[in-house]
């Protein structure tokens, strides 16, 4: 063997493995319906990740609108990382399959500006959900809740728990996550207004790892003995969190909220080491988005409130952020944790 | 490079005592793990006087049940790399065996024996593919681990079936992070690491066996025409990694939360490479200690959760680590160079 290619090669491949993983599978479900010469528009949506609970949930409701519209072909592919060279990938080749319209979660806004403006150049509509692209060509973003209530519904359902004062940190995920960011601005300003004798000690960052999520809540713990309050701020710190309070043997000392899936954050609920999750019903964020998704492929404009469906009868438009937003956000407790399959 | 490695008298095993094989032998550690020692005990210093409650029992039990995982695997990764080999799979073996197991846990809830020996021979089967493949295959390791590594995360996205392990039992408590993974104050998963690392120790220094794995990585010819048998050892090397892989995932499911998802074992390899590295033992193969890259991990997860206890941002442990790994590498080509103007 030789060692000093051995080493070469071994840095290569390193570097390399951040960029892989990507398993090609294509989520085609054809809603075929509607009159044999209609157009069926393609409307696609490209999550940041595949295959966990929260984009399966959105690809839902994304089946259910596709289904009940009649004239849209709802594609669905993500990379089974949240990565946004593997990302962008997926998105290139939604734009060679000219679909009608393309709905991206971007991992990372700044990068995937540039590929919306080459899939507007190839006639295709283009649009955000999830997570927007503010600096982009984008005609719609699919918002599932303001920052501020998510902050504030996060900061409320905390400080409710915690007596109204008191010490609190922040366990969030991506450093660069958009959203994520959004609501900490939040959470700090609403803190320090609403609840003057509440103090944010510090905002630690522990990407999508569980693991590391949960040691950082008891390395915050540790720090602060006289800390009363941590949010996981993800889908992934969120259980992470309530995991060490849980673990320090701290229910009732230290109270936890998070940006948790139903199913996940169930026992964490029932054991009280979480307080609440701050969600929105994601099925129904995906059915928005792929009605939306439907509406500008055939160029039609948004009311400033919208009839979608039953279950979204009055979704409002705001026309200088071209912002569709799905309601207010949603407090899951233990009382209503069953209601929610994902 | 390696002659003092080398070890032509294996038939002369019992004969310690005898001058000769005293000089045959080579120095009980390797000069890194003084350094790390070193290295360690100025850091948790620093850390106690500038956050008391480092040094309490309810922070460094989780610091030392964080390490374990990482240091776990590390010993069969060193194993690995004397050799002259690699193994970049050990993320995706990870992924496999956890999602295997929180499934079988969820779903049939058997107990903890069953769980660890369903973990353990899981990961011994892919450690074992990983083997036949390099010892009989000749092609380098690298190549080799890095086809497995997208194999195993395919065969645990299948596994994962779109959604995420929720409600997963405590079965598994007995390594976490709670007070059920201790034994007078030790945690369990630690004290198996440091039992399994001790054990690797004193067989790779004391044995023919574990001799000839230091041969082949200084030169598998000369090591074959000394009469080792290169490709039995060199599938012991992956197998055993497989094996502790299968158990580190154990340990990586109670750190975790009760709910598992796809990101598990994500980036992991590197975080083991790099503890190995760190530890002192050569990339180039030949040379190498397990006492070096237990120590290696316990670094990295010390300056992970001093980062976090002292408040500064969560970067800079990345910084560090960085760092960690470069002048590890730099001193190690210093002592090479040492040794052949010698």
């Amino acid at each position: 063997m030789r060692p000093r290619f051995t080493a070469a090669v071994a840095l290569t491949a390193t570097a390399a493995l951040a960029l892989t993983g990507c398993t090609k599978k294509n989520d085609t479900d054809t809603a075929a319906g509607g009159d044999a010469g209609a157009k069926t528009y393609k409307v696609a949506f490209v999550p940041k990740l595949q295959g966990v609970p929260y984009f399966e949930a959105m690809n839902a409701g994304g089946k259910e609108a596709a289904a009940a519209l009649g004239n849209v072909e709802w594609l669905y592919q993500g990379p089974t990382q949240a990565d946004a060279a593997a990302q962008a990938d997926i998105v290139r080749s939604y734009i060679q399959q000219k679909v009608d319209a393309l709905i991206v979660a971007p991992n990372d806004p700044d990068s995937m500006a540039p590929l919306l403006q080459q899939a507007k150049d190839a006639g295709i509509h283009v649009a955000t959900a999830d997570t927007d692209a503010p600096s982009s060509v984008r005609e719609v973003f699919v918002n599932q809740a303001t920052a501020d209530g998510i902050g504030q519904g996060l900061t409320d359902a905390l400080l409710t728990a915690m007596g109204g004062k008191g010490k609190y940190a922040i366990v969030s995920c991506g450093q660069t996550a958009e959203n994520l960011n959004a609501w900490i601005e939040v959470q700090k300003a609403y803190t320090k207004e609403k609840y003057p004798e509440a103090q944010i000690v510090d905002i630690v960052y522990a990407g999508e790892d569980q693991a590391k999520a949960t040691q950082m809540a008891t390395d915050l713990m540790n720090a602060h003995p006289d800390l009363t309050g941590l949010v996981g701020e993800c889908t992934s710190s969120a259980p992470g969190v309530a995991q060490a309070v849980k673990d320090a043997g701290k229910i009732g000392k230290v109270f936890t909220v998070g940006l948790g899936t139903p199913q996940a954050m169930k026992p964490y609920l029932q054991d009280k080491s979480s307080t609440a999750a701050i969600l929105w019903d994601v099925e129904n964020l995906g059915y928005l988005t792929a009605w939306a998704g439907a509406q500008i492929a055939q160029g039609k404009s948004f009311e400033a409130t919208n009839n979608v469906s039953g279950d979204l009868s009055a979704v409002t438009y705001d026309s200088a952020s071209k912002m569709l937003l799905l309601g207010p956000a949603l407090a899951i407790t233990d009382q209503n944790v069953d209601q929610f399959n994902y | 490079m390696t002659t003092e490695s080398l070890n032509k008298n294996d038939k002369t095993e019992k004969n310690e005592k005898s001058p000769k094989r005293v000089r045959v032998l080579p120095a009980p550690v390797t000069g890194q793990e003084v350094v790390l020692v070193g290295v360690i005990a100025l850091l948790w210093a620093g850390l106690a006087l500038s956050t008391p409650a480092f040094l309490t029992a309810g922070s460094i039990q989780p610091l030392l049940v964080a390490t374990a995982p990482i240091a776990l695997i590390g010993v069969g990764m060193t194993i690995v790399i004397i050799t002259g080999g690699i193994d970049v799979s050990v993320g995706g073996a990870i992924m496999v065996c956890s999602v295997l197991t929180a499934k079988t846990l969820v779903g049939s809830g058997v107990n903890l024996g069953v769980a660890v020996l369903l973990s353990v021979l899981t990961g011994g089967v892919l450690g074992l593919v990983n083997g036949v493949l390099i010892a009989y295959g000749r092609v380098h390791a690298i190549i080799i681990t890095f086809g497995t590594a997208n194999l195993f995360m395919f065969l645990g996205l299948q596994i994962f079936g779109s959604g995420t392990v929720n409600g997963i039992p405590g079965t598994l408590a007995f390594f976490g992070r709670g007070p059920d993974g201790r034994t007078l104050g030790v945690p369990h998963a630690f004290l198996i690491t440091v039992l399994v690392t001790a054990a690797a120790w004193w067989y790779l220094r004391h044995t023919a066996g574990g001799r000839h794995f230091f041969a082949i990585g200084g030169d598998a010819q000369a090591a074959r025409l000394a009469g080792v048998r290169v490709q039995r050892r060199v599938l012991l090397a992956y197998t055993t990694t497989g094996l502790l892989v299968g158990l580190a995932s154990c340990f990586v499911i109670a750190q975790g939360t009760s709910t598992l998802d796809q990101t598990v074992g994500s980036g992991k390899e590197l975080a083991v490479i790099a503890a190995v590295v760190i530890g002192g033992t050569s990339i180039m193969g030949g040379r190498g200690s397990v006492l070096g890259t237990l120590l290696g991990a316990l670094l990295v997860q010390s300056v992970a959760s001093g980062v976090t206890q002292l408040g500064w941002r969560s970067q800079l442990s990345d910084l560090f680590v960085g760092i960690f790994i470069i002048v590890a590498v730099g001193a190690d080509l210093l002592r090479a160079r040492a040794r052949r103007s010698r």
